[in-house]
């Protein structure tokens, strides 16, 4: 039996549809929600997000995985309201996006402590919402090198992953090694890990693709849309031409089956302007036409977006 | 100085601004909830807000019931302020009840303040601070993401045990700034060294007696001399740790005796006590010394060696009276 923890409650793979893989409802770092200027009251918070879902829904998408780390404005009372209301299926994530977005009480914790976290969140669920976790979020620290808390984390969302199933996503793909090795000697496949953000302006050329695959795991190529050719880039952005020709090195390299891809976008952002225009309805608006464009076919593309994601999402005991 | 005769002296409480000469006995650094940062999503920590309250009200009628007047509750904006909770204890138990703005140690901040989202991620400078918390007061303290509520009646901000770091240092100058804009006086635990860490606040052009110094019974400050040189930088010095029995602090007797060393060499108008008590404890061990300990049982012993009457009531009252109310 397959099965995937959303935030309404396990679903199998079978009704996951179409999957944007790494999309945030809304996030903020740490403390943002201590500055006033970044505040929006509920009201504009439903008007900014609800039509965003509902366009992903009648798009044809199936499912959103939220990417929003425990202290980084994770709201699954919030995420259950929009995914009754709007008919998506909405995944969210324990875990951390990296370790300068976990707070003092995690940063100090032992390996032993925040697998636990992890677990008890996808095993019993979040705060007292019965949601579960449907994926594990780690990442690298700015600067682009794991620190010590960085790979702390990595080793308790494999064990928790080895524990209990889940998968792992990964913001930023960069510094693989430390990674691949932290995975190995915990005894994770590394096909449950997506390495994302491998396609990002800022560190996609320093970033060891070929040899993740090699060693088995699988890229999220899952910022789609943040382009130079925007109005107001943000600093990750990368030109869009660049990066759909490193994309379809790998799809049409031999390499379809260990792709992912998705936007990155927030629905509304909480601790940061966002980016003007972009949302999760890029994969269909723009994505998925320029693949067509260059000659991916309908089998790839389905591929991609629902049996690669299914087959990742999958709990896998 | 600006003159103060024609309106009312006031201090900003969770209440309202109330008269300076309403407080009476007051404990200026405490803490009634304190959740370490993060600590409120952790699996095995519950927060019931009803027995919190619970606990925190009986606290706090203790306290009233030994003569307590007003708890300064100096834990800044981010490490459990929960100012609705507050107002009902203060409604309830006719305690006043001081809040706090600022943060610290950077270690303690969230990575919004340490790593922006902007390329490179520097770190808040201290304008930014400053701004942060100087609308706490001007504009009422933020209950996140959902509305301001009264203005903080205190700045507070601790430098790092093994030194003030950089960011550290913007947080003092923050502070500073913020009580220079608005009024009120700043809290600092200073790190490693007492007086280089009030020297960053001096430097904003802050008069001394808008500071209170933190941690002046540690017994390594002690030994140096500081609690004496911080009162004769005109500072308060705050002897924060009355109750506690640990090897890095004096014992009761010894903190006694620096009072009266200090009222001694003419510095009873600069001491404060209080004990850093934890009403409720989250994410850290529970330190549930009473908030009464001070007047109930350190200042009778105190008055026992030689502390005049004169001389407690001015610490208990006085002294926090003139810290605390707006310039």
């Amino acid at each position: 039996m397959s099965r995937i923890n959303t935030v309404l409650g396990p679903i199998s793979a079978e009704e996951l549809g179409l999957v944007a893989i790494h999309e945030h409802i809304g996030y903020g770092m740490p403390g943002s929600e201590l500055d006033t200027k970044w505040w929006k009251t509920p009201e504009e918070r439903y008007e900014e997000t609800v039509p965003k879902l509902r366009k992903f829904h009648e798009n044809g998408g199936g499912t959103f995985v939220d990417a929003t780390g425990i202290c980084n404005g994770r709201d699954i009372d919030y995420y259950k309201s929009l995914s009754r209301k709007t008919g998506v299926h909405i995944v969210a994530c324990t875990g951390f996006v990296g370790g300068d977005t976990a707070l003092p009480h995690f940063a100090r914790a032992s390996v032993d402590y925040l697998a636990r976290q992890f677990i008890h969140e996808i095993t019993d669920g979040i705060g007292d919402t019965g949601s579960k976790a449907g994926v594990i979020k780690v990442g690298v620290s700015r600067g682009g090198r794991m620190t010590e808390l960085d790979k702390r984390i990595y080793r308790a969302a494999a064990r928790a992953a080895v524990a209990t199933g889940v998968p792992i996503l990964t913001h930023l793909a960069i510094d693989a090694r430390p990674a691949i090795d932290i995975f190995n000697e915990e005894g994770l496949p590394l096909d449950r890990v997506l390495f994302g953000h491998v396609d990002d302006g800022v560190n996609a050329e320093s970033t060891p693709d070929t040899w993740i695959i090699e060693q088995g795991g699988r890229l999220g190529f899952d910022t789609f849309g943040y382009e130079t050719e925007l109005p107001d880039p943000p600093f990750w952005a990368r030109p869009r031409k660049d990066r759909m020709d490193h994309f379809l090195r790998f799809v049409q390299g031999g390499h379809a089956d260990k792709v992912l891809a998705s936007a990155d976008a927030n629905c509304s952002p909480l601790g940061w302007p966002g980016v003007k225009g972009h949302t999760v309805n890029y994969i269909f608006e723009v994505l998925i036409p320029d693949l067509r464009n260059n000659g991916v076919d309908e089998e790839t593309i389905n591929k991609i977006f629902v049996e690669n994601a299914a087959d990742f999402l999958s709990i896998r005991n | 100085m600006t003159d103060t005769t024609t309106s009312t002296p006031t201090v900003n409480t969770v209440l309202g601004p109330v008269s300076a000469d309403e407080l009476g006995v007051v404990a200026v650094h405490e803490a009634l909830l304190s959740v370490v940062p993060g600590a409120e999503h952790a699996y095995d920590i519950t927060m019931d807000r009803a027995e919190i309250f619970e606990i925190l009200a009986g606290k706090l009628r203790d306290f009233r019931a030994h003569g307590g007047g007003t708890i300064v509750d100096s834990t800044g904006m981010f490490h459990g302020r929960d100012v609705n909770l507050y107002e009902a204890l203060s409604r309830s138990t006719g305690v006043h009840i001081v809040a706090s703005t600022g943060m610290g140690p950077e270690e303690m901040l969230g990575g919004y303040f340490l790593t922006p989202q902007t390329n490179p991620p520097t770190p808040w400078p201290a304008e930014k601070f400053a701004d942060l918390f100087t609308k706490e007061i001007a504009e009422g303290m933020v209950v996140p993401r959902v509305e301001r509520r009264g203005a903080a009646g205190l700045v507070a901000s601790t430098a790092t045990a093994e030194g003030m770091t950089a960011t550290d240092e913007s947080l003092f100058r923050g502070a500073a700034r913020t009580a220079l804009n608005t009024g009120v006086p700043v809290s600092i635990r200073y790190g490693k060294d007492a007086l280089g860490d009030l020297g960053v606040v001096l430097d904003e052009q802050l008069p001394a007696d808008r500071i209170v110094v933190g941690g002046l019974d540690r017994r390594d400050a002690a030994a140096a001399g500081a609690p004496l040189e911080v009162a004769q930088r005109g500072a308060f010095v705050a002897l924060d740790h009355v109750g506690l029995d640990d090897d890095a602090y004096l014992t009761d007797r010894e903190r006694a005796l620096l009072v009266l060393d200090l009222v001694k060499a003419g510095h009873g108008n600069r001491i404060l006590l209080s004990s850093n008590a934890i009403g409720v404890a989250k994410g850290q061990p529970d330190y549930d010394l009473p908030f009464s300990y001070v007047v109930s049982k350190f200042v009778p012993f105190a008055k026992s060696q030689g502390l005049s009457d004169e001389d407690a009531r001015r610490i208990l009252v006085d002294n926090p009276r003139d810290l605390l109310t707006l310039r």
